[in-house]
């Protein structure tokens, strides 16, 4: 009892930290962090002088969406890396909190994959002019959105419970593995039609990556949060189906 | 215009409506989403409450 | 003495894998259900494409999305296979049988897969020659012939492995072949896309195609041990779940 408790507080200070850090990463990102220069658009003609400096690249206010939008990704991914480790810890042990938690956690790198699609593709449709390119980040990226999709179809195609865990499980790991795999072949198999690949400049000064990283932590505090408080409504409704069950005796 | 005006402005404005959309599918989206997820589990909570309270009674009039 | 046990287990594995590897091949002469089936069905899947190219004229260089073609022919033809040979074994009890019998769970995957994959490799022996024949005739290939088969081989062994453990999930699930195929190509997404890009680099040739063939055949086949591995080792849980 004392322990849940804890985690409820633990919950509620998540929640309020992610909510204050993406705020402080939000002000630090539109009115501290200097923007990033890319080179290349200097030998292309582009550039503009603004307070006396030559501004390589003509779109700088575009880049902002990379302070959320990278967190996001990192952090849907990180959350994804749970649905295999605790996909793993079922098949080891067979306790089905565990697949609980690995359904919930892969539920909130939905959330957080689709996040990281949306902004990702406002940026994209921004500086390349299109809703779509087959890049690496975004072919990669959408597979792994297919392969969260797929996993509830998966689920819900399957009615046995303890096989519906099994399977979930082991599709989990391999959909966790094919993500990296998908991100590798993407970038080194080269179809020669793709885009070159961006990069966020030469090289990010202190601000940047401290903007980024206070972004990052609130994300993660988000996505904690967000697995807490599901986590919590599974187990509530797990315990009024077995109150209801033995009420009815 | 201002020619220097005119400048920051091309900068900032064409990219504006992205970068605005952009942050707020993200807050709307994030904090939306654990709205949601909270309002349903207070909701649950208070069934579980409910439900505890019924099975309490339940095992009251069953021992007396 | 430990050792001598050890032998005879590993011999028995080796007969039990074959045992099964035989029933499946003596199974298929038999009916000749599933090559028919697959072979009808990967040369309707050419019929599509000759609807599909019928507009594109006589200058289009079929060459720049061969590779993409075949390789499209065999995963759709693929999945139908791998559908039966496990729909098959479901429906006469043989998988329930196979499992209350002592054999190693890593046997019955690997004598599946390698079953599967050869149904797989004689039906891409038969559609490679007519592809070419029907779409290809006076655009020759660039790179050498066993390119093809190098890259073909690979794709198909990841194919194969891959699809026989997600065959054993799907019959198991409600629609079947619907699930198989929603989990098959997300998951297969980054082997396909060496084997098309191998296989693209032998038909094009262009400069430095050699050095893409080996790279992209290099990663295919890293990608292949990865996700084999991985079956591997998932395939006892499944299969006895």
């Amino acid at each position: 009892m004392e322990l849940r408790v804890d985690k409820k507080r633990l919950t509620f200070a998540a929640v309020i930290a992610g909510a204050v850090l993406t705020t402080v990463g939000f002000v630090l990102a539109f009115l501290v962090a200097p923007p990033v220069l890319a080179d290349t658009t200097l030998a292309s003609g582009g550039g503009a002088m603004i307070g006396g400096e030559l501004i390589a690249n003509p779109v700088l206010f575009s880049q902002k969406i990379f302070y959320f939008h990278v967190p996001v990704a990192i952090t849907s991914f990180i959350i994804f890396f749970f649905t295999a480790l605790y996909g793993l810890r079922f098949l080891m042990t067979k306790d089905k909190a565990f697949d609980t938690k690995a359904r919930i956690a892969t539920e909130v790198t939905l959330v957080f994959v689709v996040l990281t699609m949306i902004t990702g593709d406002l940026w994209t449709r921004f500086e390349w002019g299109k809703w779509w390119v087959w890049e690496p980040r975004l072919t990669t990226y959408f597979i792994m959105m297919m392969l969260v999709i797929v996993y509830f179809v998966l689920r819900a195609s399957i009615e046995d419970e303890e096989r519906r865990a099994v399977y979930a499980a082991a599709f989990g790991i391999l959909a966790f593995l094919d993500a990296p795999l998908s991100f590798l072949i993407t970038r080194l198999v080269p179809s020669g039609n793709h885009p070159v690949v961006f990069k966020v400049g030469g090289g990010l000064d202190a601000i940047q990556v401290t903007t980024s990283v206070v972004a990052l932590l609130g994300m993660l505090c988000l996505g904690y949060a967000i697995y807490q408080m599901r986590f919590r409504e599974e187990r509530a409704k797990e315990r009024i189906e077995a109150l209801k069950a033995s009420l009815e005796d | 215009m201002d020619p220097v005006l005119k400048e920051i402005y091309s900068l900032v404005v064409p990219a504006a409506p992205y970068v605005i959309a952009a942050y707020a599918v993200l807050w709307v989206g994030l904090f939306g989403y654990i709205a949601v997820v909270l309002g349903r589990l207070g909701r649950i909570e208070r069934e579980l409450h409910v439900v505890e309270e019924a099975v309490a009674r339940k095992g009251v009039t069953a021992g007396s | 003495m430990p050792d001598a046990a050890a032998a005879a287990r590993r011999v028995s594995s080796w007969r039990q894998f074959k045992a099964i590897l035989r029933k499946d091949i003596v199974m298929e002469l038999r009916t000749k259900e599933m090559l028919t089936s697959m072979s009808l069905y990967a040369l309707l899947t050419l019929v599509v494409y000759q609807i599909a190219l019928s507009q594109s004229g006589s200058g289009f260089d079929i060459r720049l999305i061969a590779a993409g073609l075949v390789w499209l022919a065999f995963v759709f033809t693929s999945m139908l296979g791998l559908n039966r040979s496990l729909v098959h074994e479901k429906d006469q009890g043989c998988l329930e049988a196979l499992l209350l019998s002592p054999v190693d769970r890593p046997v019955i995957f690997f004598a599946k897969s390698i079953g599967n994959l050869i149904f797989l490799l004689i039906v891409e022996i038969i559609t490679v020659p007519i592809f070419a024949v029907a779409f290809m005739s006076g655009r020759p290939i660039a790179g050498p012939f066993w390119m093809i088969v190098l890259s073909g081989l690979v794709g198909s062994i990841g194919i194969a492995g891959v699809g026989t453990f997600l065959a054993t999930m799907a019959v198991n699930a409600r629609g079947g072949s619907f699930i198989l195929s929603v989990l098959f190509i997300p998951l297969m997404y980054p082997a396909l896309l060496a084997a098309v890009a191998g296989t693209s680099a032998a038909v094009l040739g262009g400069p430095g195609y050699v050095d893409m063939f080996w790279r992209s055949v290099g990663m295919g086949a890293g990608i292949d041990a990865i996700m084999l591995l991985a079956v591997y080792g998932l395939y006892e849980f499944i299969v006895s779940a």
